[in-house]
């Protein structure tokens, strides 16, 4: 079997090349007779007072997940969006990673080179907290990205999503919506992400409390994978179990692809639909009305944007000019902002691309 | 070793085995059968395929537990419940194929299972010079430890399994066709071991199928037909051949070779020109004619087989093969069947059958094509002609659909041959067709082989057995180190001429 | 299957293997008066209908209203249908003695592919086509790598895995691409009916009905089970086992093709996530439904009914509100307990 390995090293090679020539020749995703493909230019916010004038010259490391998911895919272009904007940012991100292990070499790579500050978007805030607090010791401050260190020494200031608060605006508004109609015992239904990530926990939390101020429960809830197929696979089983529903919500837009074609599958319409993070993708199908889907209750990706922002105010050693300190706060939570076709305009180019 | 001694001052049994019954599912497979074996002597077990011979080194062996009976060990009833018991009493199995790991070595494949350890550390150091030392005992002191066992030649590999069997300080060691594998000067070798074995007490209990090997190395015979014992103890060279062989198949026959046919033979069809094999067969050239059968009489290891291989397209060679002055594409097994080749393997069951499939399925399976058309096949055709298959070829039981592996290896040969019995077959090349089949069985498939050649089939015969190389080919071409050293009609050769030319210079294969 | 009693011999032109165990099973009963049905399905998948038959009455018993009714039924069939696809090609490439760890990733570069905007311009027939291409000649590729490259199966399918997955990424560029609304027909696979049954559950039946057609009734099915059972025979017999080996992973590749094309219409989308885990499902039914890992055996019945039961699993669990971790633990024991159901009826069956 193994007299001959010269010719199969031949062969694995030519097949490799192979592939990447059948890639290279048809698969292209931009063509020009469709604009709609190109990804929208990353939201870049309006210049605020004078911070945003050349300082002096920072490198700013950046680490976060590999893109699985539009959400992350959106982070890793924002921040680079806004590290562009600034003449005196280099910005240096590593190779993202969904390893662990990788990510802990990828961000000591980065203590090594000496980058005045580095932004983290950890794949697991405990399991990265030590690699953080090996940064900060060695004098190099870490903005955290959402997903949170347990230790306050690993970082400098932390800027994230409020999934507790997303759940309670989805919350308000099925509870808000339903109470107005007057229904009483509603079934609600509840599509998760991952089940065992913190941030599903929190969602369902705030969703839970928010639906009891209106004295109502969530009748079933099952988690998908925030993958498109889990979202079919989860709701049209749901489907199933409930002949009559009155509002579901949907914890991810991307799985709520899924969610989507499942309810259109089993042609169901008797219920509404609230969905989560604010994909451009919702946005589009809330403006348009035609589906179930009525409401997105944010988890802007637009915070990568700002954790660049905020890492360069702190390697320069400025304030937020419109605050009174002169020191970046130490931890900043976005609020959950809910998406209606009334707003959506004015929220569709923060959208990001699933 | 005291344990053998012991034996030894003993002149009584060393086992006694009485009334044993093993029913499986549909088969009563023992139907009461006695043994017993003295220590120091060869005592041989005869009988035909599905005699029950298997199944009775299977209980010996703590592979079965027998229904009823009982086995005595020294005079002392011992239940051998599984085949580490069995190995502690001091009985080993030699099975026929070979249980040894290919990928471990030499030492590593002795110890196996009572490797010598200190913290699951292995001590090889220990284990390599115990090795040796069994080696040498054995007479092959020139294998080293650290050989990996697949690279040894069967013979070799027989060596190492009754090292193993010494490792275990057997005092009953059982062969289950030992010399199956061997050519002729290896099997001298194996006598010589075993007679070194029993001189120091050990008993053997011997399987084979070869009366001539029985009559040479065996003390007692017991016989065994149909799940029981028909005779206890009879001396194995003094009892007439014709009373063994009927008392094994109640038919007074030993080898019977069909007639050669009176006429001349047919056109050339196969003819093989400067046929290499690098390393194993140099230049070689000969030609079969339609309705002949030659043999190629030579040693393991000699080339023969090799030369079948490649003239079939299964074995990467150079040179010239012709098949009715169409070239045959070397390398290619499906092109030679095409052209109207049959090639009946050496090891029937890892090379020639589909074990899960039933007997239509193994005897249909290189002609799909005439019973299918694009590919659909006609099921009914299929199966008519395996089931007339099945009754020209005399397959019993005579039931297609049954599992190919329940049959005996005479019956399983048979089919294997009829794969091959469709129209414009030319050429049938026949490796070691009677290996493992019993003497009744044996003369029929030789009647069966004429018969082909006599419908005007080319046949190419290998066998490590001179008598049926002698017997059955009307030419023999005899192959030594990769080379054909002599050709002459089978009539004017007797087997001892052919053995001297065999055996001429030829190193001994360890 | 070892030593069956051999007298039992209904009509010939009965499947030989079921005939021959269903004998076994049941000694009395007459051939002939058999229905068709036992007849194809066959008494050795009696143990996976019993299965399938107590998962039924649990759902009755736990799920009254929504269990029985027609949609959930349907629902079911066309959750099973992307997966079953699947295992059809696994099935084959499994009883011809190998493995193929790359159907997911297979399926979620098919179904990118296909929805990449290049590809999407020319119309819902040409996106499928697309797939059923990339598909198979991925599949091709992992065949040519196996056979000719003389990789094992194993490690060429599992550098499939990663590198498809990863091109999938690559073009996707990680982002779910919709199926435009001008393919909508693609979409309409999935919602229009036909005598109450979506188009796609039509698909699955076809590829079911062909696979066990081919397995069984073709020279090629036949000389599958001849190679996955001893390919040194099969070359001795004259079948040219590599070029056979090659068609298979590529008949796997197309069922992965195919499969793209259902979860397109089913979601909507392409995308390279589409897929996970699924070579671990499929493997699963193939073996519950009773094919040798080592080949040579196996039927497509079996394992479609073994995807039956993993399918009615999920949809009880989801009825009853149950979570996706009692779900795994379920599926764990379900493997388990079959195969050692299985190899207790093969033991009486003898």
């Amino acid at each position: 079997m193994a007299q001959n390995p010269g010719r199969r090293g031949f062969l694995v090679g030519g097949a490799v090349i192979g592939v990447g020539a059948l890639a290279a020749a048809c698969t292209s995703n931009e063509p020009a007779a469709a604009p709609s493909a190109t990804a929208p230019a990353a939201p870049v916010p309006a210049a605020t007072g004078g911070n945003d004038a050349p300082g002096t010259k920072v490198v700013i490391g950046f680490s976060a997940p590999a893109a699985d998911h539009g959400w992350i895919a959106a982070i890793a272009k924002n921040a680079e969006a806004a590290a562009k904007q600034y003449s005196d940012v280099e910005f240096k991100p590593v190779e993202p990673t969904n390893d662990i292990n990788v990510q802990i070499s990828a961000v000591e790579s980065l203590i090594q080179q000496k980058v005045n500050v580095i932004v983290m978007l950890p794949n697991d805030g405990q399991q990265l907290n030590q690699v953080a607090r090996q940064a900060t010791d060695a004098g190099i401050p870490v903005v955290n990205l959402d997903r949170i260190f347990p230790d306050k020494l690993s970082y400098r200031t932390w800027i994230g999503g409020d999934n507790y608060g997303m759940g309670v605006a989805a919350g308000h508004y099925i509870g808000n919506k339903l109470k107005t109609a007057g229904t009483t015992n509603p079934v609600i239904l509840e599509i998760q992400g991952i089940a065992t990530l913190p941030l599903t926990q929190d969602r369902s939390k705030g969703f839970e409390d928010a639906l009891k101020s209106y004295g109502f429960s969530v009748t079933a809830k099952q988690d998908a994978q925030f993958t498109v197929e889990s979202g079919t696979e989860v709701a049209s089983n749901l489907l199933q179990a409930h002949a009559k529903i009155d509002a579901i919500w949907n914890h991810d837009d991307d799985q709520g692809i899924g969610v989507l074609a499942a309810i259109k599958e089993a042609n169901r319409s008797e219920f509404f639909m609230v969905g989560g993070a604010g994909s451009a993708n919702a946005m589009r199908d809330i403006q348009a009305g035609a589906s179930v889907l009525e409401a997105t209750v944010t988890y802007s990706p637009t915070m990568a944007s700002s954790a660049i922002k905020l890492a360069r105010l702190i390697a320069q050693g400025k304030g937020m000019s419109d605050l009174l300190e002169n020191q970046v706060p130490q931890s900043i939570t976005l609020a959950s902002e809910t998406i209606t076709k009334e707003n959506v305009d004015q929220y569709l180019p923060l959208g990001f691309e699933s | 070793m005291e344990d053998i001694s012991r034996e030894q001052s003993d002149s009584s049994s060393l086992l006694q085995m009485r009334g044993i019954v093993k029913q499986f599912p549909g088969v009563r497979a023992l139907d009461g059968v006695d043994l017993d074996v003295r220590a120091g002597e060869v005592h041989c077990l005869l009988g035909q395929n599905g005699a029950g011979k298997s199944t009775l080194i299977k209980v010996l062996a703590g592979a079965h537990q027998p229904d009823t009976g009982e086995v005595l060990l020294g005079g002392e009833a011992v239940k051998l419940a599984n085949p580490t018991a069995a190995m502690r009493q001091g009985i080993a199995t030699i099975y026929q194929e070979l249980d040894l790991v290919d990928g471990l070595s030499v030492a590593e494949n002795i110890f196996l299972g009572h490797e010598q350890a200190t913290f699951g550390f292995t001590r090889r150091g220990e284990m390599f010079a115990a090795t040796r030392k069994l080696l040498a005992r054995l007479g092959h002191g020139e294998i080293r430890p650290s050989t990996e066992v697949g690279r040894l030649s069967p013979a070799g590999k027989q060596v190492v399994s009754m090292a193993r069997a010494l490792s275990h300080e057997a005092r009953l060691i059982v062969m289950d066709e030992p010399s199956a594998a061997l050519a002729h000067d290896e099997v001298t070798n194996l006598f010589r071991i075993i007679r070194e074995l029993t001189s120091q007490g050990v008993a053997v209990v011997y399987i084979s199928h070869r009366l001539e090997e029985i009559r040479e190395i065996g003390d007692r015979v017991t016989v065994l037909k149909d799940g029981r014992t028909v005779a206890v103890g009879l001396p194995a060279r003094t009892t007439p051949t014709a009373t063994v062989v009927s008392l094994m198949t109640g038919r007074n026959v030993e080898y019977v070779f069909p007639p050669r046919p009176t006429g001349g033979f047919g056109d050339e069809v196969l003819k093989v020109e400067d046929l290499t094999v690098p390393g194993v067969v140099s230049g070689v050239s000969f030609t079969v004619r339609a309705g002949e059968i030659v043999g190629l009489a030579g040693l393991v290891g000699s080339g023969r087989s090799e030369i079948m291989e490649a003239v079939y397209g299964a074995r990467r060679a150079t040179g010239k093969v012709t098949l009715n002055g169409r070239p045959v594409k070397l390398g290619d097994t499906s092109h030679s069947v095409r052209i109207g080749m049959g090639l009946a393997p050496e090891e029937r069951k890892a090379q020639g059958l589909l074990l899960d499939q039933s007997v239509a399925r193994n005897i249909t399976l290189a002609s799909l094509g005439r019973y299918s058309r694009f590919g659909w096949l006609n099921r009914k055709l299929e199966n008519a002609e395996a089931e007339r298959l099945v009754k020209a070829l005399d397959i019993r039981p005579p039931d297609p659909n049954r599992p190919i592996k329940t049959l005996s290896g005479g019956n399983q040969q048979k089919a294997v041959l009829g794969r091959w019995l469709v129209e414009g077959r030319k050429l049938l090349l026949l490796d070691e067709p009677t290996r493992g089949v019993d003497v009744g069985a044996r003369a029929e498939l030789y009647a069966l082989v004429r018969r082909l050649a006599d419908e005007g089939v080319g046949v190419l015969l290998v066998s490590s057995e001179v008598p049926e190389v002698l017997g059955l080919a009307d030419r023999v071409l005899v192959v030594r180190e990769g080379r054909i050293v002599h050709e002459a009609p089978a009539t004017e050769l007797d087997e001892h001429h052919v053995l001297d030319l065999v055996m001429d210079a030829t190193p001994s294969h360890g | 299957m070892t030593e069956v009693n051999p007298q039992k011999v209904s009509a010939p032109e009965a499947d030989e293997q079921a005939r021959v165990e269903a004998a076994a099973v049941a000694p009395s009963g007459p051939g002939a008066g058999r229905l068709a049905l036992g007849r194809i399905t066959g008494a050795r998948h009696l143990g996976l209908v019993v299965a399938l038959a107590l998962l039924a009455i649990v759902g009755l018993i736990t799920a009254p209203e929504t269990f029985a009714t027609t949609s959930n039924m349907v629902s079911l069939l066309a959750l099973a249908a992307t997966i079953g696809v699947i295992t059809v090609g696994m099935t084959f490439v499994i009883i011809g003695g190998g493995i193929d760890l790359s159907v997911g990733a297979i399926m979620a570069l098919a179904s990118v592919w296909a929805t990449t905007l290049a590809t999407q311009a020319y119309g819902p027939v040409v996106m499928a086509i697309c797939a059923i291409v990339v598909g198979t000649g991925a599949g091709l590729l992992n065949g040519f790598l196996i056979s000719y490259g003389r990789m094992v199966p194993f490690i060429a399918t599992l550098a499939m895995l990663v590198a498809a997955r990863g091109l999938a990424q690559r073009m996707s560029e990680r982002r779910t691409q919709l199926v435009s609304q001008d393919n909508g027909a693609l979409v309409e696979l999935s919602t229009t009916r036909v005598l109450g049954l979506p188009l796609l559950v039509y698909i699955f039946a076809v590829i079911v009905a062909l696979g066990w057609l081919i397995l069984n009734r073709t020279t090629f099915g036949r000389r599958t089970y001849a190679v996955g059972g001893n390919p040194e025979a099969a070359r001795l017999a004259g079948i040219n086992v590599r070029r056979h080996t090659m068609l298979l992973y590529g008949l796997s590749g197309l069922c992965c093709g195919i499969a793209a094309v259902i979860i397109m219409a089913r979601t909507t989308t392409g995308s390279s996530t589409h897929g996970d885990l699924y070579e671990l499902d499929a493997i699963a039914a193939v073996i519950i439904g009773g094919t040798l890992l080592t080949g040579g055996r196996g039927t497509i019945i079996g394992s479609i009914l073994g995807l039956l039961i993993f399918t009615v699993i999920t949809n009880l669990f989801i009825l009853n509100g149950l979570n996706t971790s009692d779900q795994l633990i379920a599926k764990g024991l379900i493997i388990v307990v079959a195969v050692l159901l299985q190899r207790r009826s093969l033991q009486t069956a003898t």
